[in-house]
């Protein structure tokens, strides 16, 4: 239990998707104009990496992984189909995101609108694939883990978003330089955040 | 002081729309209403005036870090003298700190307001007074052994991508000051931290750490100097940071004159006793077992409750939101001192980090009232 809990807790802040791998960037950027549809969009986000991450966590444990089809019988021991990984995992993560729209369309109209052409831009969110591939890579030990890291990443995010989405509406009015409005400044906002999401930097749970 | 009226007076109309050099009109302005009252008054609309305006305001949070500045420039001289192992008198250690930190201070001011200046001209607006406060608490938050090419570059990027690319003063979302310190915190580490940089012209034999450093490498046990002496700011440390009795008659200063909020000063302290407490409780290791209210006196956790986390522009501006603002910069601050193997302090990071989150706290704290209110307005539709 302390494990997961040191996993959800790290994978929030000290590896969070946008500030320490910067990752998932073109939704955070577009989206972020309210705090009301980026916390929308922030929850369908720990949605599908809360689905995805642990689906693909058995794919690639029974499937995919080096000497994962063995449980089909001693001549499947050798078999690695590694590279398939990414075309399996987009596949599972494109599904789940027709999930999710279909779900918010028929539960909030208004929010499936405000989101507009984002939410099925999540397929492509590279916070999602990464969160996948991350789980690969650091080779979680059970199928609570990989959950609690999907979890994890999804909550540091929607912190992210929703947090940059109050400072643009707070700076709605402030006179910024004309050629920096809009984008400009919102990476200039991120990329100060990302100082101080540095408090985090090093420490071990 | 009345020719210095008249000749202002005299030249005015040269820097006026129309007049030869108009191009500098914001330059002027500013040099003006430094030295006169501005005869300025609103013309549209009723206005309640009080005497409290940005100039005022600024001015009392200089004076108020005045105690810190004068104790910091003697805890310069004596942590040079006593490292150096020679006994100086009292002005000797002061004179030494005096021409130790004046040039920083120089330094910071010059190239804050030259950048001030150049982009009020360039974008036509007026100088601001934000700056006279930034422009002081830099040097009270560097390490006495600065070079000061890097207060220059550090100035220089909290300035522009700290303030002015937000539109100047009021419009920043992190603390100039802060941002100043975290770029070279991270640009130049090896000139920010670590045992070399605390106490000028250390002989290498001399240890120079500070209790916060002695703690975080594990001899927390022998840290070499008493409370009291925490307290009184007989230690190594940033210029302005090691004296929390200086810090504190700043403190009443701002206080008494309502310019910094009561309510985020007490609940970082709060916050920090908190965490402390709670680490108490846990104890696993020696660094735990401190009392917490030691976390309070040691590094720069006063000074940044004080004239840092209490800064109005990039605090909360809500009266609930203020309590959760510092409660968090305080847990967050002795959170990262213990927990954090990488940073010795953490009230810096601590504090830009609550500072990037608190229009988020002021939305969802205006958006509680706002439901409260409407449920009391329908209750009351439906009873009448």
């Amino acid at each position: 239990m302390q494990e997961l809990t040191s996993i959800f807790v790290q994978s929030i802040f000290i590896d969070n998707m946008v500030f320490a791998y910067f990752l998932g960037m073109c939704s955070y950027l577009a989206v972020s104009r309210t705090v009301k549809t980026s916390m929308g969009l922030g929850i369908a986000v720990i949605f599908v990496l809360g689905i995805t991450v642990p689906v693909n966590y058995l794919i690639n444990e029974y499937l995919l992984g080096p000497g994962s089809l063995a449980w089909l019988g001693p001549d499947f021991v050798d078999v690695n189909l590694n590279f398939l990984s990414f075309i399996v995992f987009i596949a599972v993560i494109a599904s789940m995101v027709q999930l999710v729209e279909m779900f918010i369309e028929k539960f909030s109209p208004a929010l499936y609108n405000s989101l507009g052409i984002f939410l099925p831009l999540i397929a492509v969110n590279c916070a999602i694939l990464g969160g996948s591939l991350f789980m690969q890579e650091r080779e979680y030990q059970s199928i609570a883990e990989a959950t609690s890291f999907g979890l994890g990443s999804g909550v540091g995010w929607l912190i992210a978003i929703v947090g940059i989405a109050a400072i643009r509406e707070k700076i709605r009015y402030s006179n910024v330089p004309a050629p920096l409005r809009g984008l400009g400044i919102t990476f200039i906002i991120t990329g100060l955040m990302g100082i101080a999401f540095m408090m985090f930097l090093g420490i071990k749970i | 002081m009345k020719g210095l009226r008249r000749f202002i007076d005299k030249i005015k109309p040269t820097f006026e729309k129309g007049g030869k050099l108009a191009m500098l009109h914001s330059t002027f302005e500013a040099i003006e209403s430094f030295l006169f009252v501005p005869d300025k008054v609103t013309l549209k609309g009723s206005h309640i005036r009080d005497a409290v305006d940005l100039k005022r305001t600024m001015a009392i949070v200089v004076l108020a870090t005045v105690p810190a500045l004068l104790f910091g420039m003697w805890n310069v001289g004596y942590q040079h003298f006593l490292a150096i192992g020679m006994e100086a008198a009292f002005w000797q250690n002061f004179w030494f700190g005096f021409w130790q930190v004046l040039p920083i201070i120089i330094v910071s001011y010059v190239t804050g307001l030259g950048i001030e200046f150049a982009f009020a001209q360039a974008r036509g607006h007026e100088v601001n007074e934000g700056f006279l406060v930034t422009g002081m608490l830099i040097p009270l938050i560097m390490p006495p052994d600065v070079p000061l090419w890097m207060v220059a570059v550090a100035t220089a990027f909290a300035v522009i991508f700290g303030k002015e690319v937000f539109g100047g003063t009021g419009m920043n979302i992190l603390n100039p000051a802060l941002t100043a310190r975290a770029f070279l915190f991270f640009a130049y580490p090896t000139s920010m931290s670590g045992d070399k940089v605390w106490i000028v012209d250390k002989p290498d034999a001399f240890t120079g750490a500070t209790p916060l450093g002695d703690a975080m490498v594990g001899a927390i046990d022998n840290i070499p100097y008493s409370p009291i002496e925490m307290f009184m700011g007989y230690i190594p440390g940033s210029v302005g940071e090691t004296s929390t009795l200086a810090i504190l008659i700043g403190a009443v200063i701002l206080l008494i004159t309502g310019v910094a909020s009561w309510r985020i000063m007490a609940s970082v302290f709060a916050g920090g006793l908190f965490m402390g407490w709670i680490f108490n409780l846990v104890g696993l290791n020696a660094y735990m077992d401190i009392p917490a209210w030691e976390h309070l006196i040691m590094g720069g956790f006063a000074f940044g409750a004080v004239f840092m986390a209490t800064d109005p522009v990039t605090a909360t501006q809500t009266t609930r939101g203020k309590y959760i603002y510092g409660f968090l910069i305080g847990f967050f601050a002795v959170m990262v001192r213990v927990f954090n193997p990488a940073y010795p302090e953490g009230m810096m990071l601590a504090i830009l980090f609550m500072n990037v989150f608190a229009p988020l706290i002021d939305h969802y704290v205006l958006q509680a009232n706002i439901r409260r209110r409407r449920k009391r307005w329908e209750r009351e539709k439906v009873n009448a």
